[in-house]
């Protein structure tokens, strides 16, 4: 078994594809490697962790990451700037998102669109909850998913082209070689759609045609039993028709224009197994991200164009020594080389530039069989900011074979990014407000007012100072529970305590108006909540239960309502009396409880499959109304709606290769033009699939 | 009930909401003495201040540029014609208010935004310092967003009144009031944040807001 583990990581990970004919194998037996850094059996790791197989994606008719990560428990999809994912009731900017182990980068606002990842050559992808940044560094504050795509491991060809409303075209090509010591694969999607609008009359549509085109090669080479070198290269190209219509004073200005955007992935590395207690890899890292907005305003001559390029170099070893039978450690380090150019900071010569040096340490040790104790260690040397200690502790504690308790406590940080530290932003078009980061805020707000400007300062201006990375300490209390194959239950108590959090502030108001922002370590929070998941395999179908109950605080919001200074107004009289601790609601955007109830099933001869996934989530605030600040519970017009969604599948795989699907999402047609941009109603899809080549029986 | 009964009725009335006054005004009980009747709270609703009537070339919405003058004690607009005079206590142009004091009129006025409620304000607190307008933009009642009685939540384009800001005003005759805030959007409601820009700019600058104005002298509101 031990040398079939140890390929497995030095593959970093394996094509599931083999495993889909073991019809109701438990995810529970499935191999995970995110949450250790190394190969684990889901089952037993002691941190919260989720798997979505491939056979779950296609069933799901998902074709973007946001997609398939909408249907998971505790997963909550964000609509600005992208499709970001909140966890365990932490925004989008908190969850490091991952690409065969290596970091995504080109985040808009603090939001990683996830729209710009396909699905369609995605093995598996693996979520760890809870912080990580003992393994992972910055961003891993909320969690980690990792996005594992399939590796070269047999000779297959396959095309699919799903065709479905507002002429959205989806078509990829999958295939893949193995010859020998040598192994290749080739993965062409193209995604298109016209878009479509939610709010009749409008200028603008609510989501403007796109078209997108994803490229992923991947290629392997055994230089010897022991040696493996393989690289992947990854490229992403995405259009987007732009039409503005910024209402301002009463005026509609509408302008006209598109945005581009680019991602770039490299990524070479060199495994070798000294033996069977020894092994070690080498991963080089390029990636790169560019993005450009041009807008034509009508009837105004001049082009306003936004540019903005990111790369992203790193380079890093691990190592993973066996000791004995009970122990283990993986020990590695990095050098990590960031830098930025933008017209948004400066002009677009200037390059701004960060760089790491990082080493990290994890000790496994089984002191006896039922129990599992993890330790670990990170350090971040930083140029620009403070450096990070990130600890981590962890442990498994079997009671029998079906049921253990996991607990983890560990250290989470996200460092400040270029947008908080240089971003010199003014919008002429929409109240002429300006952003500024904080590195260059009291130069910036200094040079206005020597030009008759500034109107006057806030308090917060006098707060400003160097940014140092927001921190959380997170941890986790679970339980697992297996009676028998494929009937789990899992139950996990979170809590997550977050420091410095910079937020967005006004620091001063300008003659004519606009306000000026600025980025301020001041905030802190909490996120705690309990989240359910059930999964029963019963004949040809397999169910699954999963709910998370949510609860956050505003720390400093949390003390000025206790000491009696936040305020809300009767809405029959309009007077105003103290909020009550408990009309307090929390952050905004979460929703205080999300579930979800699957049924997948499938023939026997695996011929026929079909699911219908149905997803709560209940209502969640989006706006002060009562000019108090914050989100409370008795002015029903601070929050979206909860609502229900049902999606539904079915598809039929004929012979000689060829399957159907069709498919609904949003059957009962819910729609929220205002908060949920990104539902376009009920949405009604056919995709057909052909296996050139296929080496699996039918 | 007959003519005769009515009349008698409204001679009590009368009688006794002058007795009241008269007691108000005499009493010299501290809290809960039996003299003190509780003060009338007022309110005014639909309080134009200079409505947007157009637009600028650069698009700024305009309104004339003049104040809307206001008695408390009469619960009444006064013309424009005695800007110059201690009959107004209080002015609006948008979200601007002046009090009748310094650089906005001859009166000794003056205010300050007190952080509570409204019914809990029995009296002004002792340590309390009466502001007064220096200049147009150095008012007692501070301009801008989240200074003063208003936050204006740019997402949303609306501007409301901060819950738990009472304004505590000296009027031009050096009497004391105490008012709240309670719309700036007519018919004292405010537009939904999904409403037109169109509909935002067209109903707002219309106060509506309640008050105890203190007419013997004293910085009490029973």
């Amino acid at each position: 078994m031990r040398p079939r583990i140890l390929l497995l990581l030095l593959l970093s990970a394996l094509s599931s594809m083999a495993q889909d004919s073991t019809q109701f194998r438990s995810d529970m037996d499935e191999v995970v490697i995110t949450a250790t850094r190394s190969a684990r059996k889901l089952s037993n790791v002691a941190v919260p962790t989720a798997l979505i197989g491939r056979k779950r994606i296609e069933q799901s008719g998902s074709l973007r990451l946001n997609d398939i990560l909408a249907e998971q428990t505790g997963l909550f999809i964000t609509q600005r700037f992208g499709k970001g994912v909140q966890m365990q009731g932490l925004n989008p900017d908190y969850t490091l998102i991952l690409i065969n182990g290596e970091p995504m980068i080109g985040r808009m606002s603090g939001v990683l669109d996830l729209s710009r990842i396909s699905v369609g050559n995605i093995s598996k992808v693996e979520i760890v909850k809870g912080p990580s940044s003992s393994l992972y560094g910055s961003e891993a504050l909320a969690g980690v998913i990792n996005i594992i795509t399939e590796q070269p491991s047999a000779d297959k060809l396959s095309a699919t082209l799903r065709y479905g409303r507002f002429n959205t075209l989806d078509g990829s090509i999958n295939g893949s070689f193995k010859r020998g010591k040598s192994s290749g694969s080739g993965f062409l999607n193209s995604n298109s759609s016209d878009g479509y609008s939610l709010l009749p009359f409008s200028a603008q549509k609510t989501v403007e045609p796109f078209r997108r085109f994803t490229q992923q090669y991947q290629a392997a080479y055994d230089i010897s039993p022991k040696t493996r070198l393989s690289a992947m290269v990854r490229y992403h190209h995405e259009n987007i028709r732009n039409s503005i219509a910024v209402s301002n004073l009463g005026q509609t200005i509408l302008s006209y224009g598109r945005e581009v955007n680019q991602d770039l992935n490299v990524n070479p590395v060199l495994a070798h197994r000294f033996n069977s207690k020894l092994k070690t890899s080498l991963r080089g890292y390029y990636t790169s991200f560019a993005s450009e907005q041009q807008l034509d305003v009508k009837d105004q001559a001049g082009t306003y164009d936004d540019r903005f390029r990111q790369r992203f170099f790193r380079l890093e070893n691990q190592t993973d020594i066996t000791l004995g039978d009970a122990m283990s450690v993986n020990v590695g380090g990095g050098y990590i080389m960031e830098n930025v150019r933008s017209n948004r900071y400066d002009t677009l010569g200037s390059v701004r530039t960060n760089t790491i040096g990082y080493l990290f340490l994890q000790h496994e040790w089984k002191p006896v069989q039922s129990l599992t104790l993890i330790t670990g260690l990170r350090y971040d040397a930083n140029r620009n900011y403070a450096s990070v200690w990130s600890p981590k502790l962890a442990l498994r504690y079997a009671l029998s074979s079906r049921l253990a308790l996991t607990g983890s406590v560990g250290r989470g940080f996200k460092a400040p990014d270029f947008r908080q530290l240089y971003l010199n932003f003014t919008n002429v078009a929409a109240g002429s407000y300006s952003v500024f980061g904080s590195l260059s805020a009291r130069d910036e707000v200094e040079r206005l007012r020597a030009a008759g400007q500034i109107d006057y300062l806030t308090p917060s201006y006098g707060k400003l100072q160097d940014l140092s990375p927001e921190t959380s300490t997170g941890s986790n209390l679970g339980l697992q529970y297996q009676w028998k194959p494929g009937w789990s239950l899992k139950l996990n108590a979170f809590r997550n305590d977050v420091n410095h959090l910079i937020i967005t502030d006004i620091i001063a108001y300008k003659k004519n108006g606009g306000q000026v922002f600025s980025y301020l370590n001041v905030s802190r929070a909490f996120t705690q909540g309990l989240e359910a998941e059930a999964a029963m395999a019963q004949g040809r179908f397999t169910y699954s239960l999963g709910y998370q109950f949510l609860v956050t605080a505003d720390k400093d919001v949390l003390a000025q309502i206790r000491a009696g200074n936040v305020f809300t107004r009767d809405e029959l009289t309009g007077a105003s009396r103290r909020l009550q601790r408990h009309e307090y609601a929390g952050l905004p955007n979460r929703s205080g409880h999300m579930a979800n109830a699957k049924l997948f099933y499938a023939s026997k001869d695996a011929r026929w499959q079909g699911s219908l996934r149905l997803l709560y989530q209940s209502r969640w605030g989006v706006n002060d109304v009562d000019g108090n600040g914050v989100i409370n519970d008795n002015v029903t017009a601070e929050f979206a709606r909860g609502f229900a969604q049902a999606n539904l599948s079915a598809g039929r795989t004929f012979s000689k290769g060829l399957s159907v699907m069709i498919g609904v999402d949003n059957l009962f047609n819910y729609k929220d033009p205002v908060n949920l941009p990104g539902n376009p109603g009920r949405n009604g899809y056919v995709t057909v699939k052909y296996d050139l080549i296929h080496k699996h029986k039918p | 009930m007959n003519r005769g009964n009515m009349k008698d009725l409204m001679k009590a009335m009368t009688i006794s909401a002058a007795a009241i006054l008269i007691f108000a005004a005499c009493s010299k009980d501290e809290n809960g003495g039996t003299g003190i009747q509780p003060l009338t709270v007022r309110t005014a609703k639909d309080i134009i201040a200079d409505t947007i009537i157009g637009f600028s070339s650069t698009g700024q919405p305009v309104g004339t540029g003049k104040f809307t003058f206001y008695s408390l004690e009469n619960n009444a607009i006064v013309p424009s014609a005695d800007s110059n005079s201690g009959k107004w206590d209080l002015a609006f142009r948008g979200t601007t208010i002046l009090t009748n004091s310094g650089a906005s009129g001859p009166g000794n006025g003056g205010a300050f935004v007190y952080v509570g409620t409204f019914g809990e304000l029995g009296s002004v607190p002792a340590d309390s310092v009466f502001r007064t307008d220096l200049s147009p933009s150095n008012l007692a009642i501070p301009l801008g967003s989240n200074r003063g009685w208003y936050i204006y939540n740019p997402t949303a384009n609306l501007i409301t009144p901060i819950p738990g800001r009472v304004i505590v005003v000296r009027t031009a005759a050096g009497k004391y009031a105490k008012l709240e805030i309670l719309n700036y959007y007519k018919g004292g409601v405010t537009p939904d944040a999904s409403a037109p820009d169109i509909v935002k700019l067209r109903e707002q600058r219309y106060y509506t807001f309640r008050y105890v104005w203190q007419p013997n002298g004293t910085n009490r509101f029973p």
